[in-house]
């Protein structure tokens, strides 16, 4: 059974019609289609905080105690990294705008590169944490036994790995985004006249940045008011 | 395409302007336990938060007069936040092994 081709038609203000030959240049649509996939991420997120708010609830001084134990420099530095990041990325697209190609791969880079700066120092973190023996199936972690952590910090902790776990394989995702942007913008297929691509993957780089803005102080922060009151930090 | 109707410099000037204020709101982020709340830094936490976050959205992400798109964002926080209060909020508030569970009493913890 065959089906005839039947032509999709616009017609523009002036009242005249046109046969749609693409969408490619529907700059709009592909914008709010990509808001659509973010506001997945927005509830994905939102919902794991939520459940470590209400985690935070039933043992506020654990968590409490257990933000004060990480080490909010290397938080805060990484804060910053991504900060000056989001900054980079927005200007490559302004640049991208304003036809200057060369300056926009070069801010590109500048955010893969501070990119693998912020996953660097996670790594040093987790490592850190790790020798201390709180890592994810380390025996401090499993309950109900002699030697394990309070069960408020084994919830904390664990949350705390999984959030930043999952916000690190964002920022891997952005790095290969990145790459294959660069890769369209060397083709040509991205270019000032067509650069939703471009538009979006800066757009992804800000929804990255805009969960760590809450990441850092929920897990970070809470607890610094421990260290100025003990008059010491804990960082791991 | 409309949105290439730029000038740059504008443009730069404000993404500048936008980094100042959020590495400010980061150091105040840093300050706030040692001045104030000292003992209960999770809201004025949450709100410096919340500000860092309306600046990226508005200017950023380019939200600034889309409309649509605010509606759309308002929207899906609420679905979070309903959705939570219903599917879990209810839930947990009538759970019925709550002096069992190890979340809700943790027993055996320490």
């Amino acid at each position: 059974m065959s089906h005839e081709y039947v032509p999709e038609i616009a017609t523009d203000r002036e009242g005249n019609q046109h046969e749609v030959q693409g969408w490619q240049d529907d700059f709009y649509g592909g914008k709010l289609g990509f808001w659509l996939f973010m506001f997945t991420e927005v509830m994905m997120f939102g919902a794991m905080f939520l459940s470590l708010a209400y985690y935070n609830s039933l043992h506020p001084q654990e968590f409490i105690e257990a933000s004060a134990s990480l080490n909010r420099y290397l938080g805060g530095f990484n804060t910053v990294i991504l900060l000056i990041s989001a900054l980079t990325m927005g200007l490559g697209l302004l640049k991208m705008r304003s036809g200057d190609i060369k300056g926009a791969k070069l801010m590109i880079w500048a955010t893969i590169l501070l990119a693998l700066i912020f996953l660097g120092v996670k790594a040093v973190e987790w490592t850190a944490e790790y020798h201390h023996g709180v890592f994810l199936g380390l025996p401090a972690m499993q309950g109900g036994h002699e030697g394990s952590m309070p069960f408020g910090k084994i919830l904390f902790f664990g949350m705390y790995f999984t959030m930043t776990g999952l916000h690190g394989f964002h920022i891997i995702l952005g790095i290969g985004l990145m790459i294959w942007l660069l890769k369209r913008i060397n083709a040509g297929k991205v270019s000032p006249e067509h650069h939703i691509l471009h538009w979006n993957i800066a757009l992804y780089w800000d929804i990255v940045h805009l969960i760590w803005v809450f990441v850092f102080p929920y897990y970070y922060m809470i607890g610094a008011g421990v260290s100025v009151a003990t008059g010491g930090h804990h960082g791991h | 395409m409309a949105t290439n109707n730029i000038d740059y410099n504008v443009e730069k000037k404000i993404y500048y302007k936008i980094l100042i204020g959020l590495l400010l709101l980061t150091a105040v982020t840093f300050i706030q336990p040692h001045l104030f709340l000292a003992g209960a830094s999770f809201v004025p936490q949450m709100m410096i938060a919340v500000i860092k976050a309306y600046l990226i959205v508005i200017y950023y992400m380019h939200l600034k007069g889309e409309k649509l798109i605010i509606s759309m964002v308002w929207f899906t926080l609420g679905l979070v936040i309903v959705f939570f209060i219903i599917i879990i909020g209810i839930d947990v508030a009538n759970f019925q092994f709550g002096a069992e569970s190890y979340i809700t009493s943790a027993p055996h913890a320490n």
